[in-house]
């Protein structure tokens, strides 16, 4: 059985429907890529399965547990976490500070006053080691202003990994980065893939087509075709594409 | 076994505005579909393609005739429970909104989540990402589960040919707000009017 699954969701904005029927299915250690025009419902469908919307109707399974309807910290605090398509720091603040308020034991007491935090050593170690994981390690005294684009990109995804997840969704992580940015998230996200289930929203096809398993193409808000990369560049027309002419 | 799609004597006129009142436009239609199948739907701008589709999906009222969807009169079904029977798929732009005169609760329950007939309007096809194989694959896909599918499409490639005669098993051609049916693409390129609409996109005879 997949760790997270999604059977036909459907989300509606007034008269306008976002998701029509949604079926989505990631097994564990896999990574799945989603991809799709502006506008098909990408990240309608991740605010839906992280609980930043609630389906008007369907069903999101994760781990046997039928999470649908609970509030985003919850399905955090059961494994599940995401990044957004914008990014959220605390620009003035140090980027171990940033994933020191991340972690959730430091969260569950937030009350107790920033102030504790510094002398709290064991939270600032877990925090390093997490930024070491995304190849922050030496930056942490920096303030979260001072990072380079791409920097910033990455301790958006070690505040994700703060909570300890065992599925991580990416909303457009390469977005706004050229092409030096995009092949470092791409080792960086291979390395992740390594220990996480994993989600990722790319409009970038490359880069998916290089890192996914298998891929999900959303447009009119439903799946309307699946499969390995291999499978997908198989179709005549994307053969006729310009995706065709990359080798890997 | 009630049809898949009923469009009965299917009148939608406009006014200009001003008095006395003055007919700008109407649209007529009249058709029948059994059983699922793929219908590509061409016509210039402004013959009533896209009435056509709000005609048919519930949005926008008709001044005569009824729609039937798998059975059941679309005009009579719960505003926002309309999509479960017919959806429109259009480009966000293109929505327009419709004075609603009955409260919605004294209307129908659709009955159903999943609708039986899909409208694209324009899907915009774009070589350069290979999309449109997979959006070929899912009108495939939807036609094969029981549906029937609308491909509304304007071409001005000649690959937009290739991919109504690829999808398409019949077709409508909506000229002045008449709509005129083609059992095949061989039979819609040969006629006189479609070919001046294609201009010199029109297949050589």
């Amino acid at each position: 059985m997949a760790l997270f699954e999604a059977r036909g969701l459907h989300k509606r904005f007034g008269d306008r429907v976002v998701l029509e029927a949604i079926d989505l299915a990631f097994d564990a250690g896999t990574l799945t890529g989603i991809m799709g025009p502006n506008g098909a419902g990408k990240t309608t469908c991740f605010h839906c399965l992280t609980g930043y919307h609630r389906p008007d109707r369907g069903r999101i399974v994760f781990d046997g547990e039928d999470i649908g309807g609970l509030r985003p910290h919850e399905i955090v605090r059961r494994g599940v976490a995401r990044s957004f398509q914008a990014i959220n720091l605390f620009d003035a603040d140090t980027v171990l500070d940033n994933v020191v308020v991340a972690l959730p034991e430091v969260r569950r007491r937030v009350a107790d006053a920033w102030g504790d935090l510094a002398r709290d050593s064991g939270a600032q170690d877990r925090a390093a080691e997490v930024l070491a994981r995304v190849g922050l390690a030496g930056r942490e005294r920096a303030r979260a202003k001072d990072l380079a684009y791409g920097e910033r990109r990455a301790l958006e995804i070690a505040l994700a990994l703060a909570s300890g997840p065992r599925i991580l969704f990416l909303d457009e992580p390469t977005s706004g980065l050229g092409a030096d940015g995009t092949a470092r998230l791409g080792e960086l996200v291979s390395e992740l893939k390594r220990t996480l289930t994993m989600v990722v929203i790319e409009h970038d096809m490359r880069f998916l087509f290089g890192l996914a398993d298998t891929i999900a193409v959303i447009h009119w808000g439903q799946v309307i075709a699946g499969g390995t990369p291999r499978e997908l560049r198989d179709n005549p027309w994307v053969a006729r594409s310009a995706l065709a002419e990359d080798p890997c | 076994m009630a049809s898949l799609l009923k469009v009965d004597g299917l009148v939608k006129r406009y006014y200009a505005p001003g008095w006395p009142r003055r007919v700008a436009f109407t649209l007529e239609a009249d058709f029948e579909v059994d059983a699922p199948r793929t219908i590509g739907l061409l016509g210039p701008n402004g013959s009533g393609k896209t009435t056509l589709f709000e005609l048919v999906t519930g949005s926008n009222v008709p001044t005569e005739g009824r729609v039937s969807v798998d059975g059941r009169d679309i005009h009579k079904v719960r505003y926002r429970e309309r999509d479960r029977l017919a959806i429109h798929y259009h480009q966000s732009y293109q929505v327009r909104a419709f004075r609603r005169t009955v409260p919605s609760f004294l209307l129908e329950r659709a009955g159903r989540d999943r609708p039986r007939v899909h409208l694209f309007d324009e899907p915009q096809f774009a070589l350069q990402d290979g999309y449109i194989g997979f959006m070929l694959d899912f009108f495939a896909r939807l036609r094969r589960e029981g549906n029937l599918v609308f491909l509304c499409v304007h071409p001005n490639e000649p690959w937009h040919l290739d991919i109504l005669r690829e999808a398409c098993e019949s077709f409508l051609f909506v000229r002045r707000g008449r709509v005129a049916p083609f059992d095949g693409y061989a039979s819609l390129v040969a006629d006189p009017d479609v070919r001046t609409y294609l201009g010199a996109l029109a297949p050589p005879h």
